[in-house]
C-alpha cells in the first residue's frame, strides 16, 4: 500500500487544508461568477425602482406568465423522457462493447459534444426550413403538396434540444451500466432469468442511480435552455429564458426580468431539493452500486 | 464457467443427469450456482433475493415467501429475510447466496471458489456448514477451489484441471497416494522428485544407488530409460550416513516448526529432497551432516519423465 499521499485518488486520506485548497478555486468561481451576479439580480426583483414585491405580482397576475412556465416545464419534460427513450439503448450498446466498437460508439456519442450548440442547432433549421431535405422528400414521396412548416414550431424546439442534450443522458447512464459487474447478469441467468428479464429485474434498478443523474442533468439544463428555442421556436409559443432574455434586451425591463428568474431559481430548487429527497444525491453521476 | 453455460466448451460434451446441456443458456440449465464475491442484489432484499430464482420460475408471491424462508432456515439465517444484502456480514452473504442456489432444488450446485473471499476461521466455519448441507440436501456439489487443503477436506471425488484438460478424478485419498501423473503428483501437497534411470526393475539414482521397485510403484506403465521417482517427504526417514539401503545425502536446512521438523537436503547431483518427520524421537542433525535417506518401497512411485 503507498503512504497517502497529495496525488491520492481517494480524497479520504487528504487533510482537510490540502481539500480547502484545491477546493479553492471551485468555490472562489461559484461564488463570483454564480452566487453573486444571482444575488445581485434576485436583489434587483425586489428592490426597484423601490423595494417591492410588484414585479412578482405582475408574474403571478398575468396568466401569459404562467403559460410560459407551464409551457417551458412540459418541453423540458418532453426533452427528457425522450432522450431517455433513445439513450438507454445507446447507453446499453455502449456498456457492452469492447475494443474499436466501444471507441467507435463513444466517438459518436462525443463528437457533437465537442461541436458548438450553435452549430447543431442551425443544422437543424437547415434540415427543417421551409425547402429544406425534410420538406423536399416529404414531398417526393407524396405525403403532402405543400411545404409543411416544421421550423419555428414547439416540435423542432423539442426535436433539436433532445438531441444536443443526449449526451448528459447517455453518460450518467453508461456509467452506471460500468460499474454493474458482470457477474450479477451471470447470477441472474444462472437463478433463470433470460436476458430479458435480467435487464429489467437486475440491470435496470442497479443502473437507476445512472438513469436518474442523467434525467435530471438533461432536465434542469431543458428549463432554462436558450438558444434552441430561440433559433427553432415559435415567437407565439415562448420559452421562459427566451421571455427572461426578451424582457431584459428589448423592455429593459431588469427588475422583471429578474423576478422571472427568480420564480425560475425557485423552481429548479425546488425540483431539485424533491429529488434529491426521493434518491439520496451521492449516488447519482454513476454511483457506485 | 463451462458447467453453469457462460462459455461454451470447444471439445465435448457435458451431459447433467443424463442431458445433453452442451449448448443450452444458463438460465435454462437449472442449476445452481455460489460465486466468488457472494453476488447478491444490491437492490434487493435477502428476502427478495433468495425468492428470486423461484420468481423467475412464476411461482406465486406466498408460495416464494414460505419456500425463501425455509431455505435461510436450512443456513441458520431464519429472520433476516428484511434485511439488505449491505447489512450482512461477508459470512452471511455467502450464506444468503447459498440459500438462493438451493431454494429451487436444483440438480447441481456450483461453487466457484465461494470461500476464497472469507477469512480463515469464517472459511473453515463455512466448509463444515457446505459439508452439511451437502449431506442434508443430497446434492451434487462440484466445488472449484485453488486450495488443495480445501479440497482434499471437502470432496468425496476431486478432479484436477491444467489449461481445460482434466489430469485425474478421483477419491481423495487415491489422488494424494496415487496420483496418476506427475502433474496432479506435484499439484496436491509436497512431493519429492527424483530423476532416475529406469531399466525396467530397479532404478538407478545419478549418484549410483539402485533401487529395487514393486510392481505397482508404476501407475502407469514406464518404459526402461529416463524417469522420475516420486515420495512424499512424510514418508522419508533417515539414518546414519552410509547404511545400507540408504541413499547418500547431506542435510542443508533443518527447519523446527513444533510438532513436525522440516529437513532439506540434497543428493549428490544436487537433487532437493525434503523430509517432513516428528520433532521428537530423532537423531538431532545440523546443517552439513551426512546422512542416509530410507523410504519403504510402498511410498515411491514411478511416472515417465514429463514430456517423454
Amino acid at each position: 500500500m503507498a503512504p497517502p499521499g497529495f496525488l491520492e485518488a481517494d480524497g479520504r486520506n487528504m487533510s482537510r487544508a490540502t481539500v480547502l485548497m484545491l477546493m479553492a478555486p471551485f468555490f472562489a468561481l461559484v461564488i463570483f461568477a454564480f452566487l453573486y451576479p444571482l444575488a445581485n439580480l434576485l436583489s434587483i426583483s425586489v428592490l426597484e425602482p423601490q423595494p417591492t414585491l410588484e414585479h412578482y405580482q405582475r408574474v403571478a397576475e398575468n396568466p401569459v406568465y404562467a403559460r410560459v412556465l407551464f409551457r417551458t416545464l412540459q418541453i423540458a419534460l418532453l426533452v427528457s423522457l425522450l432522450s431517455l427513450a433513445l439513450s438507454l439503448p445507446v447507453a446499453v450498446l455502449m456498456a457492452n462493447s469492447r475494443g474499436p466498437k466501444a471507441i467507435f460508439l463513444t466517438a459518436c456519442i462525443l463528437l457533437p459534444f465537442w461541436s458548438s450548440v450553435l452549430v447543431r442547432t442551425a443544422a437543424w433549421a437547415i434540415l427543417l426550413q421551409r425547402n429544406g431535405i425534410i420538406n423536399q422528400t416529404l414531398q417526393f414521396i407524396g405525403i403532402t403538396d405543400e411545404p409543411v412548416r416544421l421550423l419555428y414550431t414547439q416540435g423542432a424546439v423539442v426535436v433539436a434540444m433532445t438531441h444536443v442534450l443526449m449526451p448528459f443522458m447517455v453518460l450518467p447512464i453508461y456509467g452506471a451500466l460500468r460499474n454493474i459487474p458482470a457477474d450479477y447478469s451471470r447470477a441472474a441467468a444462472i437463478c433463470g432469468a433470460g436476458p430479458l428479464r435480467t435487464f429489467w429485474e437486475v440491470t435496470l434498478p442497479l443502473a437507476m442511480p445512472g438513469i436518474i443523474g442523467g434525467f435530471i442533468l438533461v432536465f434542469l439544463t431543458a428549463l432554462g435552455y436558450f438558444i434552441t428555442p430561440a433559433l427553432l421556436g415559435s415567437p407565439q409559443e415562448m420559452m421562459i429564458a427566451t421571455l427572461i432574455s426578451q424582457q431584459m434586451r428589448e423592455n429593459l425591463d431588469w427588475p422583471f426580468a429578474a423576478a422571472l428568474v427568480g420564480v425560475l431559481t425557485l423552481i429548479v430548487t425546488v425540483i431539485t431539493l424533491a429529488f434529491s429527497k426521493v434518491f439520496r444525491f451521492e449516488r447519482m453521476l454513476g454511483g457506485r452500486v | 464457467m463451462s458447467i453453469a453455460g457462460f462459455e461454451r466448451p470447444t471439445l465435448g460434451k457435458i451431459i447433467i443427469d443424463g442431458v445433453d446441456c452442451t449448448t443450452l443458456p444458463p438460465n435454462k440449465r437449472n442449476i445452481g450456482m455460489v460465486f466468488q464475491h457472494y453476488t447478491l442484489f444490491p437492490h434487493l432484499s435477502v428476502a427478495d433475493n433468495v425468492a428470486f430464482p423461484l420468481k423467475m420460475r412464476g411461482i406465486s408471491r406466498s408460495e416464494r415467501r414460505r419456500q425463501a424462508e425455509a431455505a435461510l432456515e436450512t443456513v441458520r439465517l431464519a429472520g433476516y429475510g428484511d434485511r439488505m444484502p449491505k447489512q450482512l456480514s461477508g459470512g452471511q452473504q455467502q450464506r444468503v447466496a447459498l440459500a438462493r442456489a438451493i431454494v429451487y432444488r436444483p440438480r447441481v450446485l456450483l461453487m466457484d471458489e465461494p470461500l476464497s473471499a472469507l477469512d480463515k476461521n469464517l472459511r473453515e466455519e463455512m466448509q463444515l456448514e457446505i459439508k452439511r448441507l451437502h449431506s442434508e440436501l443430497g446434492l451434487t456439489v462440484v466445488f472449484v477451489t485453488h486450495d488443495q487443503g480445501e479440497a482434499l477436506t471437502m470432496a468425496d471425488r476431486i478432479a484436477i484441471l491444467k489449461a481445460g484438460k482434466l489430469q485425474q478424478v478421483s477419491p481423495a485419498r487415491e489422488l494424494y497416494e496415487r496420483p496418476s501423473n506427475l502433474f496432479a503428483a506435484g499439484f496436491i501437497g509436497e512431493m519429492n522428485m527424483l530423476p532416475v534411470e529406469w531399466d525396467g526393475q530397479r532404478a538407478r539414482l545419478v549418484q549410483g544407488e539402485e533401487i529395487v521397485l514393486p510392481d505397482q510403484a508404476a501407475i502407469t506403465p514406464v518404459t526402461p530409460g529416463p524417469a522420475v521417482l516420486a515420495v512424499r517427504p512424510e514418508r522419508l526417514s533417515y539414518a546414519r550416513a552410509g547404511t545400507a539401503g540408504t541413499w547418500a545425502a547431506t542435510v542443508r536446512d533443518v527447519v523446527y516448526a513444533g510438532a513436525g521438523t522440516l529437513l532439506i537436503t540434497s543428493l549428490g547431483d544436487g537433487t532437493e529432497v525434503r523430509l517432513r518427520i516428528p520433532s521428537a524421537g530423532q537423531e538431532p542433525v545440523s546443517p552439513g551432516d551426512a546422512i542416509g535417506l530410507t523410504c519403504p518401497p510402498e511410498a515411491m512411485l514411478l511416472y515417465p519423465q514429463e514430456g517423454a
